[in-house]
């Protein structure tokens, strides 16, 4: 069940409705996310009703021991179980080759798994305390706005909100309201619109296109990975605060970064920190007087980061050109200090320029079937031919609309939520039913997965 | 009980509001059961099997698998599989000539360059056959030919078509004034070249150049308007050619390579958005027929279908009448051609859930087409169901392997061979069970 399905929204309101009207019961509450949770999974498929609730129970009763358990060997131990079985999932989720006699999983499990990792390595770590609740583990683990791309939730933030006993108040629910209608918005009407204009048809069969087609095709991708990716977080967000539940902010006007280190501190903010926290801050050498090994485990992080998007070449290069921009740029900070960057227009542009072409690069692989592609897209590039003939207004308008809001300045956008929330409740209905008919005669595409519900 | 106020009401007007626009027909109709359709849904990571590519079968009696996907209850085939022989044969002069007209994934040389690369490979290779002079298209192709022009005023009958309806073999008009110019590159030595133009009373004249040498000049002004084909050997090595307007006003339709062997030549007649009713409506009868008459082909294949296939009323009412038109207009021009039509693939489009579904009207427009086939005495291929029927393209997009494009429609390359290997193993069959009832007759009459 994708989030952006009739669907999915029917299913969303009555779970909102079967939440609320039990919630004054705890166990009632829980219990109805729970089924929530599992009935998501099940519209899947079948098998994930055997498999998540059993890998759901392994992790629960390992922070169990991992909390009473002191001696360092066997907490060592229970840790590496735990991490064994969770990448275990990604890997039998991911890798599993087909074949006809063997099922495979429509979902991948990368962000179940990357959930589920957060709370064992917490308690090994003794950030967190393991619940002693079963069901409100169940009902974290695998909470269902979150299931297919995200935001990575630590679980040990989530287990204290189930606590609480207030009603979501009309704020925060016209803030759920409004985020789901712009996630809304920003897939069909943009990303889905990008991709179906020209970005897919240059990616598929580069050497067909100009090398002005291919360059627009290439910046096209970069808003499409955008719109697609933060609607599904604002969707997921919304969704979530629908019951109450407040999940990590996911973006943050990425293509503004002003040098690569920033970028991540605003692009999948939950995996890059999931990353730094969790990998990066545990591969040796960190503390070490040798400052290569900084580099090398910066280059080794990303390069990982790179390959759970899949096993292929095209996922390491992204991951090694990421990492080898962050180490130059940690190299370069540690030989010419850490100057504050320039408040100057001018400057800014050019290092936001320089800095969301070096991403825009990175991009090219990250989309590209293969390295031959990717070649073949840069030397379309280069071969500096200028024509337009596959370009339409439409996709040249809604790049430009993209790319406009992209960079709107935060406070539009914090008005027009406080307008949104303001507003009586039949305006809000509304406007979420001008939403629906706009994208239903404008974008016209139907359902397509998001990008990320893949990793 | 206890529920937040305002946001209840959001949801719970919202849904009405919903209902009301559907009951008006305002908004796309939903079924709210679909929450509970618990069917697995595609796996991402699933693979899709290559068909091994075939291996050339070597002349002779072989066991014959029955093509099950090629109807040819009439024997339409027959004249095409004796062609076949006597190239397979290599008498001399037995060049079989099939001309394959599609739409846009033929534009791209796909499918029709894998099936010619196969016959060739297995009959015999007597050259490229007809290529376009400039591209119409971005994505137009010819495999094994580089081809690039300039200047040209480029009209396909699809799209900006010329009002005289002269658009010649492959459906393209090109005009050019002083200064127009092609090149064409090709990979291997061919025995000549064939130019297809217009003679018209205003025409200019065309310089054919090879390796920068000039080897022929063509007049193409002439007393009325027509087809005129002029053909020059190419000289040994011969592999860069130039076709520049050097005076005047000059229309040329395309040109052709063939070699002086026994083979195959393929002609792939691919027009982007090509559709029956562009042949119908917009090829001018007579040249058409000239065009047909000149090139005598041993085999037309009509591959038509996807671009139609989204509307079930055409399909009903005017589909098999044009279908039947355009099939009729190939026999006349030329009756001992043999004709098959060939059905669009499949394609597919998303539904409201998300899952990518064949559009309803296209196994209609296959079965019409069989039927068409049928009446006419044509033979009919069913590339829908040869490639796996409804949902194909789905499956194709979601194994993740480069089989077909974000559209669900054009195959990408490994796509492409797969039907085109289907279809040549459908002919290839269809001409090892004819070999073997005719050799079987001799052995009966041989006393």
């Amino acid at each position: 069940m994708l989030l952006s399905t009739p669907a999915y929204f029917t299913f969303l309101a009555a779970i909102f409705f079967a939440y609320w009207l039990v919630s004054r019961f705890r166990f009632g509450g829980l219990a109805v996310i729970v089924f929530a949770n599992y009935f998501f999974y099940a519209r899947w498929d079948l098998m994930y009703l055997a498999l998540i609730p059993a890998a759901s129970t392994c992790d629960f009763f390992t922070g169990r021991a991992l909390e009473r358990e002191q001696r360092p060997l066997m907490r060592r131990a229970l840790v590496t179980l735990g991490i064994i079985l969770n990448v275990g999932l990604i890997a039998t989720a991911k890798y599993m080759p087909a074949r006809p006699w063997s099922w495979t999983l429509p979902l991948g499990l990368s962000f179940y798994a990357f959930q589920s990792l957060t709370y064992t390595i917490d308690i090994y770590r003794r950030d967190a305390k393991a619940t002693s609740n079963y069901l409100a583990y169940l009902a974290s683990a695998s909470f269902f706005p979150t299931t297919l791309a995200g935001p990575i939730t630590r679980i040990p933030t989530l287990l204290p909100q189930w606590s609480k006993r207030e009603m979501v108040s009309a704020q925060d629910g016209g803030r759920a309201l409004f985020l789901i209608g712009l996630g809304l918005l920003k897939k069909f009407m943009i990303a889905d619109y990008l991709a179906d204009h020209l970005v897919n048809r240059v990616f598929d069969l580069p050497k067909l296109y100009s090398g002005s087609e291919v360059l627009l095709g290439a910046y096209g991708y970069a808003l499409q990975l955008y719109y697609d990716f933060s609607g599904y977080t604002d969707i997921a967000i919304g969704s979530a605060l629908l019951v109450g539940i407040k999940l990590p902010i996911n973006f943050n006007r990425p293509y503004a970064a002003q040098n690569i280190a920033d970028f991540w501190r605003r692009w999948h903010i939950s995996f890059s920190n999931w990353l730094r926290d969790y990998l990066y801050f545990s591969l040796p050498g960190l503390r070490s007087r040798w400052k290569i090994f900084t580099y090398a485990n910066l280059v080794l992080t990303m390069a990982i980061g790179g390959l759970w998007h899949g096993a292929s070449w095209t996922f390491l290069v992204w991951g090694l050109w990421h990492g080898t921009g962050l180490a130059v740029q940690r190299w370069w900070q540690v030989i010419r200090g850490n100057p504050t960057p320039p408040a100057r227009p001018i400057p800014r542009l050019w290092r936001g320029l320089a800095t969301f072409h070096f991403v825009l690069v990175g991009w090219i692989f990250f989309r590209a079937a293969n390295l031959g592609t990717a070649r073949d897209i840069f030397a379309q590039i280069g071969s500096r031919t200028i024509a337009f003939g596959n370009v339409t207004r439409g996709f040249v308008l809604v790049l430009i609309v993209a790319a406009y809001a992209h960079y709107l300045p935060k406070r539009w956008y914090d008005r027009s939520l406080e307008l949104y929330c303001e507003s009586p409740f039949y305006a809000q209905a509304a406007a979420m039913a001008l939403v629906v008919i706009a994208i239903q005669y404008i974008a016209a595409t139907g359902a397509v997965p998001f990008i990320y519900n893949r990793f | 009980m206890m529920l937040p106020k305002k946001t209840s009401l959001v949801i719970a007007t919202f849904g009405a509001l919903m209902l009301l626009l559907e009951l008006t027909k305002v908004a796309r109709p939903y079924a709210p059961a679909t929450v509970l359709d618990f069917r697995p849904r595609a796996n991402p990571n699933m693979t899709v099997a290559e068909p091994p590519r075939p291996r050339p079968a070597a002349p002779g009696l072989k066991p014959v698998r029955v093509e099950p996907n090629l109807i040819d209850q009439h024997g339409a085939l027959t004249g095409f599989y004796q062609a076949l022989w006597r190239t397979e044969s290599k008498e001399t002069g037995a060049v079989t000539r099939i001309l394959h007209y599609g739409d846009s994934p033929v534009t791209a040389d796909s499918i029709t360059a894998d099936v010619r690369s196969l016959m060739q490979e297995r009959f015999g290779d007597a050259g490229h056959g007809f290529v376009l002079i400039a591209k119409p298209w971005a994505w137009y192709g010819h495999r094994g030919v580089d081809v690039s022009g300039k200047g040209w005023f480029i009209r396909p009958a699809s799209q900006s078509r010329v009002p005289d309806g002269l658009h010649g073999l492959g459906g393209v008009s090109f005009q050019g004034s002083v200064g127009a110019s092609s090149r064409l590159v090709l990979k291997e030595d061919h025995s000549r070249i064939e130019v297809q133009y217009l003679r018209q009373p205003d025409g200019g004249l065309l310089v054919v150049r090879a390796e920068g040498q000039v080897i022929g000049e063509i007049e193409t002004a002439g007393p009325e308007k027509g087809s005129a084909f002029r053909v020059i050997s190419l000289p040994p090595g011969a592999r860069h050619i130039e076709l520049t307007v050097e005076r005047g006003f000059v229309r040329l339709f395309g040109v052709s390579f063939e070699r002086d062997e026994p083979g195959v030549i393929y002609n792939s007649l691919g027009l982007n958005g090509g559709q029956v009713q562009v042949v119908v409506r917009y090829f001018d009868k007579a040249q058409w027929a000239a065009e047909l008459q000149h090139e005598a082909p041993d085999l037309v294949i009509v591959n038509y279908g996807t671009n139609e296939s989204l509307y079930a009323d055409y399909i009903e009412r005017y589909y098999p009448g044009e279908l039947r038109d355009v099939i009729r207009r190939i026999q006349s021009a030329v009756p001992r051609a043999s004709v098959l039509v060939m059905s669009p693939m499949d394609r597919g489009q998303r539904d409201s859930s998300g899952q990518i579904v064949t559009p309803a009207a296209l196994p209609r427009l296959v079965e019409v087409q069989r039927q068409v086939a049928s009446e006419t005495s044509c033979a009919f291929f069913n590339t829908f169901q040869a490639m796996g029927g409804e949902g194909t393209m789905g499956r194709w997009y979601e194994s993740q392997s480069g089989l077909v494009s974000a559209d669900f429609m054009h195959p990408l390359p490994a796509g492409a061979r797969r039907v085109g290997v289907l279809l040549y193993q459908a002919l290839e069959s269809g001409f090892r069970q004819f070999k073997a009832k005719q050799q079987q007759g001799l052995a009966r009459q041989t006393p």
